[in-house]
């Protein structure tokens, strides 16, 4: 996890309470229950490997209304609402999208060398004809190095693969005709060896199998009667029911046809042919001639079913472009849309988004002294000022100021839990010194801007004299000590409260020697000397029940809604 | 950070330039060709920037000369709200085509950030993208909206980024989408900004 500290990770529920998910999927397989799973019980532990898939940033986070729960990758179902090729951001109908074998059919080609997109470029001299090669504008591949040009700039995966049918076709031409005649002369042939179309095999294949299927599905089948759907068992059942005459009888139970498997090259089955030995050792022989660079590697060779058998660079063809998706997510659990885009390729609307960052209040740290605060890392707008992951000295209280944003329209009661020693190895020691408080509802925009000029005389703002005055002293309101019990600042819709934070040491000094296996025990692993504080995050509101337009306006409704926020707080010093 | 003496002060005005729409220019950035550079309000150019907006469109010579006159090609237009951080090089594309140079206009949207040390050829980038330090846009490259360039991202020539997709590598790929609440919510009254969010206010903290 790429840690850019301070942090606020949110854990999804799901992760806690695997009863509504994965209970009724897969009974089976959970054999013995877990350890102390009872998530009401236990603390989250921010260091444990598996809250590494389970913490995200609010940004992922979805919510379902329906079931009030926050909702994650994880627990929610994606649905595909259009292919598109990120090229040229055309929409592929899904019919197509296979047969396409997932790739942009139109002119969108990749470099097969680094992946980068091809340009058709004119080599053609003025006065003779036009020819064009297509070039990679990265690593400066052409398709001339494999030994392709085209007439036209357009339509270039039509003329590509027609290009590359004559190739096939020319080395292997003069077989088709026996081939065709004599299925199994090709294979027994080993003096023959052919370079074979994979789409052409694939596509013989498929053909027979089709024939093979047709055929054994015309016998109605005895033993495969656990589909009642299909019109061949219909009549089967009709059959049996109808009374059938003695010889329909007998027919029906005739064993049918068993399924044959393809043979031969004309059926697509493609065998091993031991090919002569000068031929192998002509590529042995090249491959030591050539260098590094002349051979592909393996990425270049599974990007594309084209490159498949490509062993040199020079065997390289270019790549169509791999189709992108839209995608819609539903809850899991209640199959309500959660997030839903709109189809079109190139917009960015969306018909439905619940967002979690709009649905749960939002917990931001940073150091109460303004002096410590770090920069965030992906806002470092000047090339001499490092990002500098911020540092804590063991066993030197700290203190933060941890925001809380209320999102909703209601005003929310707040109630923060955190065990007083962090979990994992390095035991810190944390305290919400206001754990109860409330905060007031989120309104419009323009009520912000209006109470704002109320909110910045409470602090000063940067660019104030008092706020430079408090930097140079080292300690913002040096006047104002934070008190157990109080808020520390409020305004509309948020409120801070101040967290004491005294960090652990990474080892602990002790006078007697230690064990082996309590000294390996200590070993810290990766970002193990993070300081992370677990925070269970409660909300209560009362929300209006929604009522029918001239009903009897009911009673509000108390709602609530608890979850576990982990803060990255910085990295201990050793 | 070094003390302002009185003598200091009086040499040493503003490091930006601040423009009536609200822009802020750093006084240390090399700008070329400003009449065709349009700027769109509340946006941040920072120091050691070059802005190449003499490499513009040479107006059509057999076009008429009434119309010559009056339209001013633009070479750059940056929108509202995009900070252009330390280092950066805006270049617009060029294509020989005739035996003759064309330049074609960088165009970006509103709310883009630009790292450090970013090289610009690009043709157009949407909005609310997010550029890291030390990437290279090569020239003709699309950038659509709600996008995410990991720093040191090399982005091919001609490659389209489609909307919301993060992308990294040399040469750049797509390696995923951005989460579904990209952009939203933050740069409020005393909030962190955040990443595809509105920047106004990071343009006014920039010190």
């Amino acid at each position: 996890m790429d840690l850019a500290l301070p942090s606020a990770h949110y854990a999804c529920p799901c992760s806690s309470s695997p009863s509504a998910i994965t209970s009724a999927r897969r009974a089976s397989h959970i054999s013995a229950p877990l350890k102390d799973d009872d998530p009401e019980q236990s603390t989250f532990d921010p260091h444990s490997p598996r809250s590494a898939y389970n913490l995200l940033p609010l940004t992922h986070l979805l919510f379902c209304d329906e079931c009030s729960q926050i909702r994650c990758p994880k627990c929610t179902i994606e649905e595909v609402i259009t292919w598109y090729c990120p090229s040229c951001l055309f929409e592929v109908p899904s019919g197509s999208v296979r047969g396409d074998g997932n790739r942009c059919a139109r002119s969108c080609l990749d470099c097969p060398v680094c992946e980068a997109p091809l340009n058709p470029t004119s080599i053609g001299e003025r006065d003779t004809a036009e020819e064009y090669v297509l070039r990679c504008g990265y690593c400066h591949w052409t398709s001339a190095d494999a030994g392709i040009k085209l007439a036209k700039s357009t339509k270039l995966t039509e003329q590509l693969a027609k290009f590359r049918r004559t190739r096939v076709e020319g080395a292997s031409g003069l077989q088709h005709d026996d081939e065709a005649n004599v299925p199994r002369v090709a294979i027994t042939e080993a003096s023959k060896p052919q370079p074979r179309d994979h789409d052409d095999a694939f596509g013989k294949l498929t053909t027979f199998y089709k024939e093979q299927l047709s055929e054994s599905s015309d016998a109605p089948n005895p033993y495969g009667g656990s589909n009642y759907n299909s019109p061949t068992n219909l009549a089967r059942i009709m059959g049996i029911y109808g009374g059938l005459s003695r010889s329909a009888l007998k027919k029906s139970r005739e064993k049918p046809q068993p399924m044959r498997e393809a043979h031969g090259v004309n059926e697509g089955v493609a065998t091993f042919q031991p090919e002569e030995d000068g031929d192998e050792r002509d590529i042995v022989g090249k491959m030591r001639e050539l260098g590094w660079d002349d051979l592909t590697s393996e990425q270049q060779q599974v990007v594309a079913p084209v490159n498949g058998d490509a062993r040199f660079t020079s065997e390289l063809w270019p790549v169509s472009t791999r189709l992108r998706t839209k995608r819609g997510k539903r809850c899991k659990v209640c199959n309500q849309i959660v997030f839903r885009p709109e189809a079109k390729p190139g917009s960015t609307r969306t018909k439905v988004r619940m967002l979690a960052h709009d649905h749960i209040p939002k917990l931001a740290l940073q150091p109460l002294n303004v002096a410590a605060r770090a920069q965030d890392p992906s806002f470092i707008v000047r090339k001499d000022q490092l990002y500098v992951e911020p540092n804590l000295r063991p066993h030197a209280a700290q203190q933060y100021v941890l925001t809380v944003t209320n999102p909703l329209f209601e005003t929310v009661k707040v109630t923060l839990t955190t065990p007083a020693i962090t979990p994992g190895k390095v035991k810190s020691r944390v305290t919400i010194l206001c754990p109860e408080f409330s905060i007031g509802p989120a309104g419009e925009m323009w009520d912000d801007a209006l109470s704002s000029s109320t909110a910045s005389t409470s602090r000063p703002e940067d660019g104030s004299r008092k706020a430079a005055m408090a930097s140079l002293t080292g300690g913002e309101d040096s006047e104002r000590q934070p008190e157990a019990g109080k808020v520390w600042e409020k305004s509309r819709n948020r409120t801070k409260v101040i967290l004491e934070i005294v960090p652990g040491a990474l080892k602990e000094i002790s006078i007697v020697p230690k064990a082996e296996e309590a000294q390996a025990s200590e070993v810290l692993g990766e970002d193990e000397d993070v300081l992370q504080v677990p925070i269970f995050v409660r909300a209560e509101w009362m929300a209006e029940v929604s009522h029918p337009p001239g009903g009897k306006p009911e009673p509000k409704e108390l709602r609530e809604i608890g979850y576990w926020c982990v803060l990255g707080v910085g990295r201990i010093m050793g | 950070m070094s003390r302002s003496g009185p003598v200091s002060r009086r040499s040493v005005k503003t490091e930006y330039i601040e423009t009536e729409t609200g822009n802020r220019i750093s006084r240390k950035a090399r700008i070329e060709g400003k009449p065709h550079i349009q700027l769109g309000g509340k946006s941040m150019i920072m120091a050691g920037v070059i802005l190449r907006g003499d490499l513009h469109r040479k107006p059509d010579p057999s076009g008429d000369d009434e119309r010559k006159d009056k339209t001013v090609i633009t070479a750059i237009s940056i929108g509202r709200g995009c900070v252009i951080s330390t280092g950066c090089v805006l270049r617009p594309p060029s294509r020989i085509s005739k035996d003759q140079i064309t330049f074609f206009p960088i165009r970006i949207s509103d709310n883009v950030f630009i790292g450090p040390d970013t090289h610009i050829s690009a043709g157009t980038i949407g909005a609310n993208c997010h550029i890291g330090a030390g990437c290279v846009l090569s020239p003709f490259s699309y950038i659509r909206e709600n996008c995410k360039i990991l720093p040191g991202t090399v982005v091919p020539h001609s490659m389209t980024v489609p909307p919301g997709c993060v992308v990294g590598g040399r040469p750049a790929r797509i390696l995923g989408d951005v989460g579904d609440g990209w952009g939203h919510g933050g740069g409020g009254e005393g909030e962190e900004w955040i990443e595809g969010g509105d920047l106004k206010r990071l343009v006014k903290a920039i010190k």
